[in-house]
């Protein structure tokens, strides 16, 4: 089974108001003037600081970005007589900038706050470092306008590994994934999960707003894990790192059995190991759920069984011993 | 692979009751059920999911059918929607 990409969606703008609502509290931002432009548009997750365009080089002035002001640019201007201050700062005023953020606490001079005004565009003044601001702020707008997959699936944190189970409807996916939270193991989502693309190799996963930690059961209907087994059962997301295929046991099939070729599926372009787990019976999916992540885990720490085993044997027969060998050769008075 | 743009008609939307039925109808079938709407795609066969969509009256979903018996599932699932849910 192949997961369904056709509905990979992508923000392509967000307005100042979400903006602002969503750090206002987080990145300690406050607006300086008036409540003015905040349907303004942000369709860039990058940010930009005007050094040049404010000294008057407008040429590859990146405006529709979120313009930063930091100690360079508040020292250029307060070095300028009021008049060229105006002056520099009405040049870039005119362009259709979203918004502009003045970090390290720095006081806006009258004519900036007015021009504002003016022009409607927004003015928010944040306590923290440029530095620091910029980072917060770009990695806010990079969640942002990151894509986004819904895929039909669960996805439970597994000793710390992310584990996503993707199958036919009806094969146990919400069954497995109760069994492992009854054993310890915490619920990021069921049935359906967002993957938000981050950066450029790492999947985040989490469940909805409005369903979080719900799940269906069938024949016995809806039921709400947090409420069951308390906080230390949920988690809201968790990076995905191994996707496990359930499917009806099929001998046509070929299943891996040294572990040796790792095979992988790629999301949205993110390579992600995958396993295809035949259910048969006899087999406790949970309990080999468990142990894909713990040889997942022991590999991640540089540590392959398959590997070991393989370097075992490779080395056993370049000795060229003809005997079958017992694991210990001789161990005393051990009649146990 | 069959898709149907449709609308929701009734008043009180794609609530529990009608999502309950959709999936209930969509399980008689072997082939594969998707909805689609604000770039959320939905397993159809999942009570959950559909109830994720929270579709209000008026707002639009695509659905794709995809397998054997498609076009049976169609008819009786798109009817379903046109006729507002039975509301």
């Amino acid at each position: 089974m192949k997961i369904n990409e056709s509905s990979i969606a992508q923000k392509e703008s967000i307005t100042v108001e979400l903006f602002y609502n969503s750090i206002v509290d987080r990145f300690k931002i406050r607006l300086l003037n008036e409540r003015v432009g905040f349907d303004r548009l942000i369709k860039d997750p990058n940010l930009h600081r005007p050094g040049l365009p404010l000294a008057g080089f407008l040429e590859l002035f990146s405006y529709s970005r979120v313009q930063v002001f930091g100690n360079t640019e508040m020292r250029y201007l307060l070095n300028l007589s009021l008049e060229e201050r105006t002056k520099s700062l009405e040049n870039i005023f005119k362009y259709d900038i979203p918004c502009l953020i003045i970090s390290n606490e720095h006081e806006p001079t009258p004519e900036m706050l007015e021009l504002g005004n003016k022009y409607k565009i927004p003015i928010f003044g944040s306590a923290f470092s440029t530095t620091k601001a910029i980072f917060l702020i770009s990695d806010f707008l990079d969640d942002q306008f990151a894509p986004r997959l819904s895929v039909h699936g669960s996805l439970v944190d597994v000793y710390g590994v992310g584990m996503l189970f993707i199958g036919k409807s009806g094969i146990g996916k919400s069954e497995v994934a109760l069994d492992l939270v009854e054993r310890g193991h915490r619920l990021v989502a069921d049935d359906v999960v967002i993957i938000t693309k981050k950066g450029e190799g790492i999947l985040m996963g989490a469940g909805t707003e409005l369903v979080k930690h719900f799940m269906e059961l069938r024949g016995i209907g809806i039921i709400d894990i947090r409420s069951m087994f308390g906080i230390r059962a949920i988690r809201f997301q968790k990076r995905i790192e191994v996707v496990i295929e359930l499917e009806v046991w099929d001998e046509k099939n070929e299943y891996t059995r040294t572990g040796l070729d790792n095979s992988t599926t790629a999301i949205m372009d993110v390579e992600i190991p995958y396993v295809k787990l035949p259910i048969i019976p006899g087999k406790n999916i949970t309990v080999v759920s468990e142990i894909i992540a713990l040889n997942y885990l022991l590999k991640h720490y540089g540590y392959d069984a398959a590997k070991v085993l393989q370097d075992r044997i490779t080395s056993k027969i370049r000795q060229k011993n003809e005997e079958m060998n017992r694991a210990v050769d001789y161990f005393e008075h051990d009649f146990e | 692979m069959i898709e149907h743009k449709i609308k929701i008609v009734n008043n009180a939307g794609l609530h529990t009751r009608p999502a309950a039925n959709i999936v209930k109808l969509a399980s008689k079938y072997k082939c594969e059920f998707f909805l689609i709407k604000d770039g959320l795609n939905i397993n159809g066969k999942s009570i959950i999911g559909v109830m994720t969509l929270a579709a209000e009256k008026g707002s639009e979903i695509t659905l794709v059918f995809d397998g054997v018996d498609e076009e049976l599932a169609a008819n009786e699932i798109v009817d379903y929607f046109n006729r507002g849910f039975d509301e």
